[in-house]
């Protein structure tokens, strides 16, 4: 009976071995799974590391690029203003604070600014023209008895 | 007076027949009496009417006019003013001595102070004589230069103080000559109903205006335009006058048959269709059948093709020594001024002549001190001989420079005014035919050997080319080709030319000054006095624009074009609506644009600008047909006196300055004064319409 | 001035008016409606239906109880303002261009078309103003027959004394309003151009007339003296006398049928004014797509309205720079 209560015992005692045993494996396993996926979800996340960065970096590159674009026209667009604008200083600017709407602005301007002066260099024409049409009227009538006795 | 050319005879040839005329009242006018201490005084009326405190104003201004014939001062101008404050519209004026005062009813009587007001200046002695009543106002003369002379002044126009120019207006049934008033509506000369049948037209220097009839052409001049020649070619429909006014050259397309007795035509003019007409005995020279009215049958069946009629048929020398008729691809006949004659008895036979051009003045051709005239011809590739363009003299008749010319579709020969060049445009074809291009060869004239220059970096077609007058710089509009199908005309192109600066004062080669591309211009348009044009888009449906240029704009100058004798500059763009016609008033102070019912119907009338192209007026007129500046005789000025009113133009400016000045205050005043009036006027209406109602 | 649209009729306008008080507007169009709005908003009253044909005259009586209309069904109809109801149809052999009360109210004046076989009148009824509106007579008080050119338009003057015609001829004629007699003729217009509007001064002492010659005449009742005229570059359908101000609005443009070609430039759909004593052009408004058919000003001189061709009614009210435009010689007269 003794005998028999030892070996129901033991094999309770392997049963619980076996089961620890399994449970251990099982527990082996899931820690190895989740290890793998902790490792995938590293290289995942690196990935799209690498991607952002390389995002960012050729989004900065083009603004470089659309920046310096940009620059260079306003440049290009001053070096017209320059040419074109009889004593206009820029010396006191800043390029960089400069837009395509204050160019746009300033070239607007000069264009008024060059209509005004040719507006007032054709009053003045103008005025000579009759002036002196009228001056030689003025001069020519004394001659017309003369051309009438003809 | 509505003159239909039936009913003129010799002795209403005068509208004003002398015997009628009483010259007693002027012959007192002008006679000065020394006797009476009221000679030195003179009455003006006609003055405005002004409140006291513009008093002041006036007499300076008036005063300013009254010591170009005398002298007289502030104190001695008297003008009264009377119980409203106000003037009466005239003014004694006391002058030094009597011949002063003479000479101020002589000159100033009938001269206009401002645009509004006419002077009448009349002795106070007369003044006392007539009583001065009715008779000054009711007489009111028109301004009348030298009005007792026998015979009228044919150029009086001339002699408007205010330096204004005239020009002619046919619309409707009405031609009415005007002067030009600039922003105000133009004033009459005269208006008439039916004074044409057809058309009016100025002789070269202004002196007459032709208007065409059934019967025949009548000239008129004078102050008031009275008649003055007429010459009765039944059926009339073309004039040219030879350029110093002397000759007149009519053609119709009617035979001419001849009823002896009826009229100065004789059994001579029998079956012509051009008389060429002295103007002065207003007798016919010679007639003519026209080469062009039986034009070679067509085909068998086919009625033959319209011709177009050369027009001017015979084209004048600038000195009126002679005119010329070509039989096109035959020959060209030179006839020799006054009598007429053909020179020396022969026609020139010249192969295939196309089309010839007098020079529009008298040559100066280097190393050349003999008489000569010269024109220019050209003559179309026949078999395999190329074609020509040949320089002629004349009367020797000898080619002085001939040029041959390969691949030629047409030819148009342009001079420039003063002779010193002409440029050929040569529009040439491919070996295949079929595309076109221009080449400008330019015949320097007046250089050792006549050298000929070639402009040929045109790529398109030129379709309108016009020197500058007086000067050496041109215009050309080139129009690119058709797209096939479309019916959108090509965009053109206009290009400003002008010679390189040369050392020494020569004329350097033509080159290029800018294109402006894009555009739908065809007309080019120099002001009579050159550096300013007009290029618009005239007779287009859908473009009626306007270009004002300046050649020599004295703002700075483009560095790239620092070496050509030009600085171009656009001075402003206008809009016309329909537009017809352009043109220039003869001292290039004015530019009229004017759409005519000849053309369309569509907002008859015409715009006026300054040169500049500044607006002044926008006139619609129904059934608008023609404006026609007069045109003015050559400066009486010396050279010499031009120099000196040159150099001394800024004291003339100083005068003229402050004579625009007081003008637009006198005129200001006048709107006011007329305003006041009006409002006046209008409410003593409506007070006397209230107490009538009340009273009913 | 900002405009008020009315939209509410799909053919082109012929006339509008507006009630003593100027609360309301009326307007009558080719599409047989009689249109009522309240100034103030814009909002329609109402309509009022019975028209067969174009309606082309409307006016309202002096105690704002009876519109009166007139239209190609050959009929003048009056209508009760308040409820809408035709209270009374008076029938004609042929259309009605002009109706208009006496300044009392107590006449109404109807100018009838020229047509085959009936030469155009002008015809008078007494109007009752009872408390039963539909009691009115069928007798004619007064009947002009217009021989030598048919009238277009036709008012009364002050003291209903005369009636005053426009004709098709251009000339203005002066009846005797009790008699009927033709007292005197009047060239106003340029031979042959048609006469397209009339209307009186407030005190109906002299009046404006606008002419298909391009002009618009101001002219004294009395005498069929031209005091004033205004040149405009298009053929005039309307004009109109502003109280308050001394200005005038004219109104025209060329018909469609007579445009030479499409361009839009030949239109000139502008509303005129002119300075009613200097007759110079003072200023222009636009807005209408067609030629302006009639225009009224409101009784106390505030605002405007015109009707267009283009089926439409504007409303203006005149703002501070209207009234306070002055020409200094006006200004030195109000200073005094």
């Amino acid at each position: 009976k003794e005998h028999e209560e030892t070996l129901s015992r033991r094999a309770i005692i392997e049963k619980k071995k076996e089961l620890a045993s399994d449970a251990l494996i099982k527990r082996q396993r899931e820690e190895e799974t989740r290890k793998r996926r902790r490792v995938q979800q590293a290289a995942e996340a690196e990935r799209q590391r690498l991607i952002d960065e390389h995002r960012e970096r050729e989004r900065k590159r083009l603004k470089d690029q659309q920046d310096q674009i940009k620059r260079k026209e306003i440049e290009k667009q001053l070096d017209e203003l320059k040419a074109s604008g009889k004593g206009f200083s820029l010396d006191d600017m800043n390029i960089d604070e400069l837009d395509s709407s204050t160019i746009r602005a300033m070239k607007l301007a000069q264009l008024e600014k060059d209509n005004r002066e040719r507006d007032e260099r054709v009053r003045i024409t103008a005025k000579r023209v009759d002036h002196l049409e009228r001056a030689f009227r003025r001069e020519e009538i004394k001659h017309l008895p003369e051309d009438y006795e003809r | 007076m509505a003159p239909t050319f039936d009913t003129l005879s010799d002795h209403d040839f005068d509208d004003v027949d002398e015997e009628e005329i009483d010259f007693s009242d002027l012959r007192a006018q002008y006679d000065v009496r020394r006797d009476q201490g009221l000679d030195t005084f003179v009455v003006i009326d006609g003055l405005p009417i002004v409140p006291a405190e513009n008093k002041s104003k006036l007499v300076k201004f008036l005063l300013k006019k009254l010591n170009t014939v005398g002298n007289t001062s502030e104190d001695a101008i008297l003008m009264p003013m009377n119980d409203q404050n106000m003037s009466d519209g005239f003014a004694f004026v006391e002058y030094e001595t009597p011949e002063q005062a003479a000479a101020a009813t002589k000159h100033l009587h009938g001269a206009a102070l401002d645009r509004r007001h006419t002077l009448a200046v009349n002795k106070l002695t007369d003044i006392d004589r007539y009583g001065r009543e009715g008779r000054i106002d009711d007489e009111y003369e028109p301004p009348e230069i030298e009005p007792f002379h026998e015979k009228e002044h044919l150029r009086s126009w001339l002699g408007d103080p205010a330096a204004r120019d005239q020009f002619v207006m046919f619309r409707g049934d009405n031609v009415g000559v005007f002067w030009n008033m600039k922003k105000d509506p133009p004033e009459p000369v005269v208006d008439r109903k039916h004074w044409t049948q057809l058309f009016v037209q100025w002789s070269p220097q202004g002196t007459f205006l032709a208007s065409i009839h059934q019967q025949g052409v009548q000239l008129w001049g004078g102050p008031m335009f009275s008649k003055q020649k007429q010459f009765p070619h039944p059926f009339v429909s073309l004039i040219e006058f030879s350029p110093g006014e002397r000759y007149l050259t009519t053609w119709s397309n009617q035979p001419i048959s001849v009823e002896e007795g009826k009229t100065s035509l004789t059994i001579e003019e029998e079956g012509k269709h051009i008389v060429i007409w002295d103007i002065v005995t207003g007798k016919p020279l010679r007639s003519f059948v026209a080469h062009d009215l039986t034009p070679p049958p067509g085909p068998e069946g086919e009625a033959p093709p319209k011709k177009k009629v050369q027009w001017p048929a015979f084209k004048w020398s600038s000195d009126e020594k002679y005119v010329a008729r070509m039989k096109q691809h035959e020959s060209l006949s030179i006839y020799e001024l006054p009598r007429m004659n053909l020179l020396d008895k022969t026609s020139i036979k010249i192969e295939g002549i196309m089309d010839f051009e007098w020079a529009p003045s008298s040559p100066r051709r280097e190393g050349i001190k003999t008489y000569e005239q010269l024109l220019c011809f050209w003559t179309p590739e026949i078999k395999s001989n190329p074609a020509k363009v040949g320089l002629m003299s004349v009367p020797s008749k000898e080619i002085v420079r001939t040029r041959n010319l390969f691949n030629v579709s047409d030819v148009k020969l342009h001079w420039q005014s003063e002779a010193s060049f002409v440029c050929v445009k040569v529009d040439r074809h491919s070996k295949s035919k079929k595309s076109l291009a221009t080449n400008l060869e330019i015949f320097r004239v007046r250089e050792k050997g006549v050298p000929v220059e070639v402009v040929d970096s045109i790529k398109d077609t030129v379709i309108n080319f016009a020197w500058e007058p007086k000067g050496d710089r041109f215009v050309l509009i080139t129009a690119g080709e058709v797209v096939p199908g479309s019916n959108v005309a090509a965009k053109t192109a206009v290009a400003f030319f002008c010679p390189e600066k040369a050392k020494g004062g020569g004329i350097g080669n033509f080159k290029l000054i800018r294109t402006v591309d894009k555009k739908n211009s065809n007309g080019i348009y120099w002001s009579p006095k050159g550096r300013f044009v007009v290029v618009a888009t005239v007779a287009v449906q859908q473009h009626f624009d306007l270009e004002f240029w300046d050649l020599d704009y004295e703002g700075e100058k483009a560095e790239a074009e620092k070496e050509l004798s030009a600085n171009l500059m656009s001075m402003n763009i206008q809009e016309h609506y329909g537009v017809t016609d352009v043109d220039w008033d003869p001292t290039g102070r004015y530019v009229v644009s004017s759409a005519s019912v000849w053309t369309h119907q569509m907002e008859n009338g015409y715009h006026m600008y300054t040169f500049s192209g500044v607006l002044l007026s926008e006139n619609p007129i129904e059934k608008f047909k023609q404006l026609l500046w007069r045109p003015r005789p050559p400066t009486l000025l010396s050279k010499e006196e031009q120099r000196n009113i040159r150099r001394n133009l800024r004291e003339y400016s100083r005068d003229f300055d402050e004579e625009d000045r007081y003008a637009v205050d006198i005129a200001n005043t006048a709107i006011v004064e007329e305003r006041r009036r009006l409002l006046e006027e209008w409410d003593a209406w409506v007070r006397m319409v209230k107490e009538d109602v009340k009273a009913e | 001035m900002r405009p008020v649209l009315l939209s509410g009729h799909e053919r082109s306008l012929n006339q509008i008016k507006y009630t003593p008080d100027g609360d309301l507007l009326f307007s009558v169009a080719k599409d047989k409606n009689v249109c009522a709005w309240f100034t103030s908003n814009g909002e329609r009253l109402g309509t009022y239906h019975g028209h067969q044909g174009a309606v082309w005259t409307v006016d309202v009586s002096p105690n704002t109880r009876l519109l009166a209309t007139g239209a190609a069904d050959n009929n003048v109809k009056l209508w009760n303002i308040k409820t809408g109801e035709c209270v009374k149809t008076w029938g004609f052999p042929t259309a009605v261009k002009r109706v208009e009360f006496s300044e009392d109210g107590t006449q109404l004046l109807a100018v009838t078309e020229k047509r085959m076989g009936y030469l155009g009148t002008i015809v008078v009824y007494d109007i009752r103003y009872g408390e039963d509106l539909s009691d009115q007579t069928d007798e004619q008080s007064l009947r002009i027959e217009c021989e030598r050119s048919k009238a277009t338009v036709a008012a009364w003057s002050y003291l209903s004394k005369y009636i005053i015609a426009g004709h098709e001829d251009g000339t203005v004629s002066q009846y005797d309003a009790k008699s009927g007699e033709l007292l005197l003729d009047a060239e106003v217009h340029d031979d042959g151009y048609q006469v397209n509007d009339l209307q009186m001064s407030q005190d109906r002492t002299y009046f404006i007339t606008a002419g298909k010659d391009k002009q618009a005449k101001l002219v004294t009742c009395r005498d069929l003296e031209i005091l004033k005229t205004y040149k405009a570059d298009t053929p005039l359908n309307t004009a109109a006398i502003t109280p308050k101000k001394d200005f005038v609005i004219l109104g025209g443009g060329q018909a469609a049928m007579d445009v030479t070609t499409t361009s839009a430039r030949q239109g000139k759909f502008e509303a005129r004014f002119y300075h009613k004593i200097f007759e110079d052009e003072i200023g222009r408004v636009r807005g209408h797509f067609g030629p302006l058919n009639t225009i009224a000003v409101h009784p106390q001189g505030t605002a405007y309205a015109s009707g267009g061709e283009d089926g439409y009614v504007r409303m203006h009210a005149f703002d501070k720079p209207y009234f306070d435009f002055m020409y200094e010689v006006e200004r030195e007269q109000a200073r005094r």
